[in-house]
C-alpha cells in the first residue's frame, strides 16, 4: 500500500463514528479492533519468527487482569499479621502496568523456550496459558476466581483532581482502540522492517544459517516474544476497561484459536494480514447473527474459513498483492511483500 | 610430512579434537592448523569426519575441553553466533539460503552483525536507522556485484538456479565479514565452467584478506586452489601437505584416490581376504 492509500484508509476509519450512529455497530468494531490488535501481536511471533504460540491469549488475559487489579487496587494477606495493600491507581497507569507485566511474561516464555521450536514451542505456550488460567481461577484472594473482577473503571486519561477524561461512551472507546491499533501497527512495521525484524525472519526461514552469520536467534525470539506479549497485554487492557468485567474465561483456548484464524486467513508474515483477517472474522459472527440461525452461523464461519485456507493457502493479503502485481504490471515492491 | 608453514601465523588451532557419537568415533585426536591468509582444504572419503569437524569448529556441535582455538580464543562451548562474532563463518553442505527472502535481503541478513541500530532507535524511527539501512543496502549491492549476482538482486533466494544459489550462500557468509571462511562442498553440483568461475572467486576472496578452509570432493578444484591439503580418513589425519605431495602420497591414494589399476587389484585382494 502506498502512502495515499494508507492515508485514505486511516481517514476512513477515523470517520466511521461520524456517520455510523448505531452504537451496536460501533461496539462490534471496538471488539473487532481489540482482537485485531491481539492478532497483530500474534502475527509477530507466528508470521515473522515462525513460532506458533497457541497460548497467546495468556498475554491478553495477563494484561487485562493486571490492568483491572491495578486500577481497582487489591490487598493480599501475606502473613497473619501483614497484609499488603495496593491502592487503586489511575487507569492509564494500570493500562501501562498491564503492558509491562504481559511483556515480562513474554520475556519469560522466550527465555524458557530458547531451545524449543515447532511443536515443542506450541506445547510450552499452551501449558503456560493453562497454568495462568488455573491461577486466575483459583487465586481467589487476588482475582475473585470465577466470581470475576467487576466494576472495573473505564479508561481515563489525565491526573485525578486536575483534569481527567473518562471513556464512558462508545465513540471515545472506538478512537482509543483505533489509536492503539495504529500504534501497534507502527511498532510492528518498524520492527519487522529493521535489522531486528530481519533477524526474526531469518530465524523463521533458516535457523542454522542465521546463527552461522552471527544472528543471536535466542535473542531475536525473546525480543519478538516480549513485544508480542506486550501488545497482546495492551489489547487485554483495552478489553478489560471496555467490557469492565474480567473472569478466567478470558483465557479460553477458543480466543487463541480466533487470533490464529485471523492471522492465517489474512496472511501470516504480512503487516496487513491480521487486519484483514481480523475484520472478516471479527465482524462476520455479528453480521451473521442477523441473517442466520445460531447453528448456521458457525457452519458458515467454518466453511468460509476452510474455503480461504483451501484456495488461498498463504492468506488473503499475499494472494491479493500477487494478483495486483500481475494485473498492474509489477509496481515497485513494498516492504510488506518482501517480508 | 608437515607442510612448511612459511613462517606464517596460525589462526585456527585444532588440538587433539575427539568427537564420538555413541560408540562411533567420528574424529579421534585430530590436530591440524590453518595459517593466516591461506586456502587450506580438508579432504577425505565420505564419512571421514570433515563435516563433523566443521560443525565442531563453528559451534553447531558442542565439544567440551579446549581443543579448538581461533586466534588464541577458545571456541569450545561457544554458540554459532558467538563464533561468527569472532570472525569464523561457514557455509553448509546442503544448499542453504533464506529461500523466501530476496537476494538482497539474504545479504542484508548476512550483514546483521554489522548493524547497530537499537530497539528504541528503530521504534522511534531515528534518522540514524535509515542511514544505517541505506549503508547496509549499498554494502549488499557491492557484495552482489563482486559475486556476480547483481542481476538477481530482487529475485527470491529460493527461486535462483542452483549454481547461483550456491554463490548466494557464499555471498551471505561473506556479508558477515569473516576472517576465516569455512566452505562445505561449495562447488558440488556445479558444472565445470561454474566451478572454474568459483575458483577464480576464491582467489579474490583470499586476496581480500580472508583465510579459507575448504571441504570439497572435486579434486581438480582442491588441487587447483589449495595451498595446503589435509587428508582425513576414518576420523584421523593421514596426510598433510602441499597438493603435489598429497597427490603422490601412497597412503592418500590408497584411502581416497585409489584409481590405479594395481591399487584396485590390491584392494580387491584385500576385500577378498576380509
Amino acid at each position: 500500500m502506498n502512502r495515499w492509500a494508507t492515508g485514505l484508509w486511516v481517514g476512513f476509519l477515523f470517520s466511521i463514528p461520524l456517520w455510523m450512529t448505531d452504537q451496536y455497530y460501533l461496539h462490534i468494531l471496538i471488539v473487532a479492533g481489540i482482537f485485531i490488535i491481539a492478532a497483530m501481536s500474534l502475527n509477530l511471533l507466528l508470521g515473522y519468527t515462525g513460532q506458533l504460540s497457541l497460548g497467546h491469549v495468556a498475554f491478553f488475559g495477563i494484561g487485562g487482569y493486571t490492568s483491572a487489579l491495578v486500577s481497582l487496587g487489591f490487598d493480599l494477606e501475606l502473613t497473619d499479621s501483614y497484609t499488603f495493600v495496593f491502592p487503586a491507581q489511575p487507569v492509564w497507569i494500570a493500562f501501562l502496568a498491564g503492558i509491562v507485566v504481559a511483556g515480562f511474561f513474554g520475556w519469560l516464555i522466550g527465555k524458557i523456550s530458547f531451545k524449543v521450536r515447532g511443536a515443542y514451542f506450541v506445547i510450552v505456550t499452551i501449558s503456560f496459558a493453562e497454568v495462568v488460567r488455573l491461577v486466575a481461577l483459583n487465586w481467589i484472594d487476588l482475582t475473585e476466581g470465577p466470581m470475576a473482577l467487576n466494576n472495573i473503571p473505564p479508561f481515563t486519561l489525565g491526573v485525578p483532581g486536575l483534569w481527567e477524561l473518562t471513556f464512558w461512551r462508545k465513540i471515545p472507546n472506538y478512537y482509543l482502540v483505533l489509536v492503539t491499533c495504529i500504534l501497534s501497527y507502527v511498532v510492528i512495521a518498524r520492527l519487522v522492517g529493521s535489522r531486528l525484524g530481519r533477524a526474526m525472519i531469518a530465524l523463521r526461514e533458516n535457523e542454522p544459517l542465521a546463527a552461522s552469520v552471527g544472528v543471536d536467534v535466542t535473542r531475536s525470539l525473546v525480543l519478538a516474544a516480549v513485544v508480542s506479549a506486550a501488545i497482546a497485554g495492551a489489547a487485554g487492557g483495552l478489553y478489560t476497561h471496555y467490557i469492565r468485567i474480567i473472569d478466567p474465561d478470558v483465557f479460553l483456548f477458543i480466543y487463541t484459536v480466533t487470533m490464529v484464524i485471523m492471522v492465517v486467513t489474512g496472511g501470516k508474515g504480512t503487516l496487513a494480514g491480521p487486519i484483514v483477517g481480523g475484520l472478516i472474522f471479527g465482524i462476520l459472527p455479528e453480521a451473521l447473527r442477523e441473517v442466520a440461525s445460531p447453528e448456521m452461523q458457525w457452519v458458515i464461519y467454518g466453511v468460509l474459513m476452510i474455503l480461504i485456507v483451501y484456495f488461498l493457502p498463504d492468506g488473503i493479503v499475499p494472494a491479493v498483492s500477487s494478483w495486483w502485481k500481475e494485473r498492474f504490471d509489477a509496481p515497485p515492491k513494498t516492504g510488506e511483500e518482501r517480508a | 610430512m608437515s607442510a612448511a608453514p612459511r613462517s606464517r601465523e596460525v589462526v585456527l588451532d585444532i588440538d587433539r579434537l575427539t568427537i564420538g557419537f555413541g560408540g562411533l568415533v567420528a574424529l579421534a585426536n585430530v590436530s591440524f592448523d590453518v595459517y593466516e591468509g591461506e586456502i587450506a582444504s580438508l579432504i577425505g572419503p565420505n564419512g571421514a569426519g570433515k563435516t563433523t569437524a566443521f560443525n565442531a569448529i563453528t559451534g553447531f556441535l558442542s565439544v567440551s575441553g579446549d581443543s579448538i582455538r581461533y586466534r588464541g580464543k577458545r571456541l569450545n562451548g561457544l554458540r554459532p553466533n558467538q563464533i561468527a562474532d569472532l570472525g569464523v563463518v561457514r557455509t553448509f553442505q546442503k544448499t542453504s539460503v533464506f529461500a523466501a527472502n530476496t537476494v538482497t535481503d539474504n545479504i542484508m541478513i548476512g550483514l546483521h552483525r554489522h548493524a547497530g541500530a537499537r530497539l528504541w532507535e528503530i521504534l522511534l524511527a531515528r534518522p540514524r536507522v535509515r542511514d544505517e539501512e541505506s549503508r547496509l543496502r549499498a554494502q549488499a549491492g557491492e557484495i552482489l556485484e563482486m559475486m556476480g549476482l547483481s542481476a538477481h538482486a530482487e529475485e527470491l533466494g529460493g527461486a535462483l538456479p542452483y549454481g547461483e544459489q550456491r554463490l548466494l550462500e557464499v555471498a551471505v557468509a561473506l556479508a558477515a565479514k569473516p576472517t576465516l571462511l569455512l566452505l562445505d562442498e561449495p562447488v558440488s553440483g556445479m558444472n565445470p565452467s561454474e566451478t572454474a568461475r568459483f575458483m577464480a572467486m576464491l582467489g579474490r576472496i583470499r586476496a581480500g584478506g580472508i583465510t579459507i578452509l575448504l571441504v570439497e570432493h572435486d579434486m581438480r578444484m582442491v588441487m587447483g586452489v589449495s595451498d595446503r591439503v589435509i587428508v582425513l580418513n576414518q576420523g584421523a589425519i593421514i596426510a598433510e601437505g602441499a597438493p603435489e605431495e598429497i597427490q603422490r602420497n601412497p597412503e592418500v591414494i590408497r584411502a581416497y584416490l585409489g584409481h590405479g589399476a594395481d591399487k584396485r587389484r590390491a584392494s580387491k585382494r584385500e576385500a577378498g581376504r576380509a
